[in-house]
């Protein structure tokens, strides 16, 4: 018996031994693709320069991760076409966070310390960047958030932007397009994902909002991203008798809790968060779906060449409107794109060693503004971005109630 | 790869690698005297919200790194907190046995969570985050780490040698026949029971420093299984499965990546690496659980008695040489 464990525990050992060996091989050939770090001088020119894209491309958060690195993906081909940064081709980096705060982490240490990226997008959940955006600030390498819209943030540190604008600034929109179709607007029922991170910042400032417009908020209920059925909540509503109703939560309770309203009689209007923000809802609430309000960072019909451009190319591969996620990654990537050219024009990128690149990159992200397609945009001296317009859509389904799409309020 | 370079991307890996392994010996001692316990999670959570409050609320502000020794008197609060809580539920809980046991720690494992995510002093479902850091760089957690896993490991083995240790053996094997031996059964689970907590808690602790940000997501069920995980695939007969299993399982995500990168891999291979984790993690629970079976119920009972004998003889000898002195 004793042997039969020892063979065993030799054989993990082996194992371990294996895997280890296997996981270090990879390096000498990264190392010739990346560009020189610190003290070298060498011509940059011929390699492209390294961006990390780190979103959770698997786990239950790649819904939207997936979305992402379609908008980061155009933005490579887009810019490298555009001639890149000053003739030198961009080349993305991706590195999968998955759905947790560990993840994000290693994925950060390896696009940092491995792959010697100038600066990352990512990561996908506010949590997860609250877990690793530090150790880019310690490298001191510049991360560009393009979907953390939690309160703090930009305020983890220097080397930490957004392109997301933070839900205290887009929510409200919604009620305010709300109170535009339907002045006579007075009791709010507000319902929220308690253990969705996003949802419950995002009903705050739903909850601040609705009182700041001297609305009657007439109960806050409850429920888990993971529920099925909300009859308990929506009976409870119902009998206050509200007359809007808003929703933070994601795409599969959210769609559900719609339709059982709907089913359940409840005929006044319905504001959706930014969980909602996805077509993924549309199978879920079908014909239920049908007027839903929800803000919107990001408006495909935004005018702009370069707008136009990112829409084309998404709807030639995708044959749908491009949505908000993937519109904030390529954000993302033109903003490190326009401030490395900014940055070339003022010094020779490949005279900087690494760590002066980064940093040089940082302070030069800060102080630019950008056309982009989410509009004009700029970053206060935190890394908060400024954004000037933001936008409301309604969905609006088919008499079949199979198809649908989001129609932009004017 | 030079040295440097090496530890700055793998840092983070080493130390959560060693962090697994003492989350697999977490859930190992109750696992000595038989009993199925998944509520390490619970303990786990619990010590990381203990040092993510006091760091952030408690504790004055200091310029530069978060003092050591205020580090350390979090993993001694979380300790203590983890050892009065396991007292609280293992009396009641480790009255079932099995599946049953494993279902009531599943629960208390929920029940914190809920409780994290509807507090206000948890932060909710967004936590509680900017936790100051002790060490320059990730790496220097090993200086906490390592002696940790050190000492734990140790006392293990000298647990394991020792009278107590063969008594949770003679649990495992057979609790009846072990209590017609003269042994208290109750007492010694609680005692493994409470190890397992307070080391979990502890680990807690260190790990909301190392993640930056500690909230509900932190010790959740699947975390539970993952733990339990690192004991099954590295062998529940000894301290060292455990140890292995959790250094084994913890590095196994990240060494896909590096393989995946392996230039000339094709595209399926490379993407079934990265993403295909769950399935080797499973294949290798099913694969240990066939090759490493229990020995069958004859032979347990002999050993067992066995076993609760010589446990009974030591103690009386001690008790004799106690006597005389």
């Amino acid at each position: 018996m004793f042997k039969r464990r020892f063979i065993s525990q030799i054989l993990v050992s082996l194992f371990t031994f294996a895997l280890v060996v296997a996981c270090t091989q990879p390096n000498p050939s990264n190392s010739s693709v990346t560009p020189s770090s610190e003290g070298s001088t060498t011509s940059r020119n011929a390699v492209a320069i390294p961006i990390g894209v780190a979103v959770a491309q698997t786990s239950n958060v790649s819904l939207l991760g997936q979305e992402q690195v379609i908008g980061a993906k155009i933005a490579e081909q887009v810019f490298n076409q555009k001639g890149g940064v000053n003739g030198t081709p961009i080349k993305l980096i991706f590195q999968d966070t998955a759905g947790d705060e560990q993840g994000a982490i290693n994925a950060f240490n390896t696009l940092i310390s491995q792959s010697k990226v100038v600066g990352i997008v990512g990561p996908t959940l506010s949590q997860q960047a609250f877990g690793a955006d530090p150790v880019a600030e310690r490298a001191k390498v510049p991360v560009l958030a393009p979907s953390n819209t939690a309160k703090g943030i930009p305020q983890i540190g220097d080397y930490i932007a957004r392109v997301s604008a933070p839900v205290a600034v887009v929510a409200p929109n919604a009620i305010e397009a709300a109170l535009k179709t339907n002045p006579q607007i007075k009791n709010v029922a507000v319902f929220f994902a308690q253990n969705d991170a996003f949802s419950k910042s995002e009903t705050g400032t739903f909850q601040k909002t609705v009182q700041d417009k001297a609305l009657n908020l007439v109960t806050v209920q409850k429920f888990q991203t993971t529920d099925t059925d909300f009859q308990t909540q929506v009976t409870n509503a119902m009998n206050l008798k509200p007359d809007l109703i808003i929703i933070s939560g994601l795409a599969a309770d959210g769609g559900n809790l719609v339709k059982q309203l709907r089913d359940l009689g409840y005929k006044g209007l319905i504001i959706g968060g930014n969980g909602l923000n996805t077509s993924n809802i549309l199978p879920v609430c079908k014909q239920a779906c049908d007027g839903v309000l929800i803000a919107q960072a990001y408006s495909p019909e935004h005018p702009g060449d370069l707008n136009k451009t990112f829409r084309d190319v998404y709807k030639t591969q995708n044959k749908k409107e491009p949505p908000q996620f993937s519109a904030q990654a390529f954000t993302g990537i033109q903003v490190f794109v326009e401030a490395l050219t900014a940055l070339d024009n003022k010094t020779k990128l490949n005279t900087l060693s690494l760590e002066q690149l980064r940093t040089e990159l940082n302070k030069q992200i800060l102080s630019a503004k950008y056309d982009t397609p989410l509009g004009q945009i700029s970053f206060d001296s935190e890394g908060e971005i400024q954004q000037s317009q933001f936008y409301v859509a309604q969905i609006k389904m088919d008499a079949d109630g199979q198809n649908g799409r989001f129609e932009f309020l004017k | 790869m030079t040295m440097t370079a090496f530890l700055e991307t793998y840092g983070f890996l080493i130390v959560s690698m060693l962090l697994g392994a003492l989350l697999g010996l977490s859930v190992y001692l109750p696992l000595m005297a038989g009993q199925l316990s998944l509520a390490s999670p619970g303990f786990y959570a619990l010590g990381g919200y203990i040092a993510a409050i006091l760091s952030t609320q408690v504790f004055p502000v200091t310029e530069g790194s978060f003092p050591l020794l205020e580090l350390l008197l979090e993993m001694l609060l979380a300790a203590i907190a983890a050892a009065v809580l396991a007292i609280a539920l293992g009396i009641p809980v480790l009255r079932l046995r099995g599946i049953y046991l494993a279902i009531a720690t599943i629960a208390f494992v929920e029940i914190l969570r809920v409780l994290a995510l509807n507090l206000e002093i948890t932060g909710g479902a967004v936590g509680i985050f900017g936790i100051p850091q002790p060490f320059q760089s990730q790496i220097g957690y090993l200086w906490i780490v390592v002696p940790l896993l050190g000492l734990s490991m140790v006392f293990l083995y000298r647990l394991e040698s020792m009278h107590v240790g063969r008594v949770l053996r003679a649990i495992r094997e057979d609790e009846l026949a072990a209590d017609t031996m003269g042994i208290n059964p109750t007492h010694y689970k609680l005692l493994s029971f409470v190890l397992g907590a307070v080391l979990a808690g502890v680990v807690g602790a260190i790990s909301a420093h190392f993640l930056n940000t500690w909230n509900a997501r932190q010790g959740t069920f699947d975390a539970s299984i993952v733990y339990l995980a690192f004991v099954l695939s590295g062998g529940s007969r000894t301290f060292v499965g455990p140890v292995v299993g959790g250094i084994v399982l913890t590095a196994l995500p990240e060494i896909l990546r590096g393989m995946a990168g392996i230039s000339g891999l094709p595209i399926w291979l490379a993407q079934f690496l990265q993403d295909g984790r769950l399935i080797i993690f499973g294949l290798l629970i099913v694969m240990s659980t066939v090759f490493l079976p229990p020995r069958g119920n004859y032979t347990r009972t002999v050993t067992t008695m066995a076993m609760a004998k010589a446990a009974a003889r030591q103690r009386e000898t001690r008790e004799t040489r106690e006597g005389s002195d």
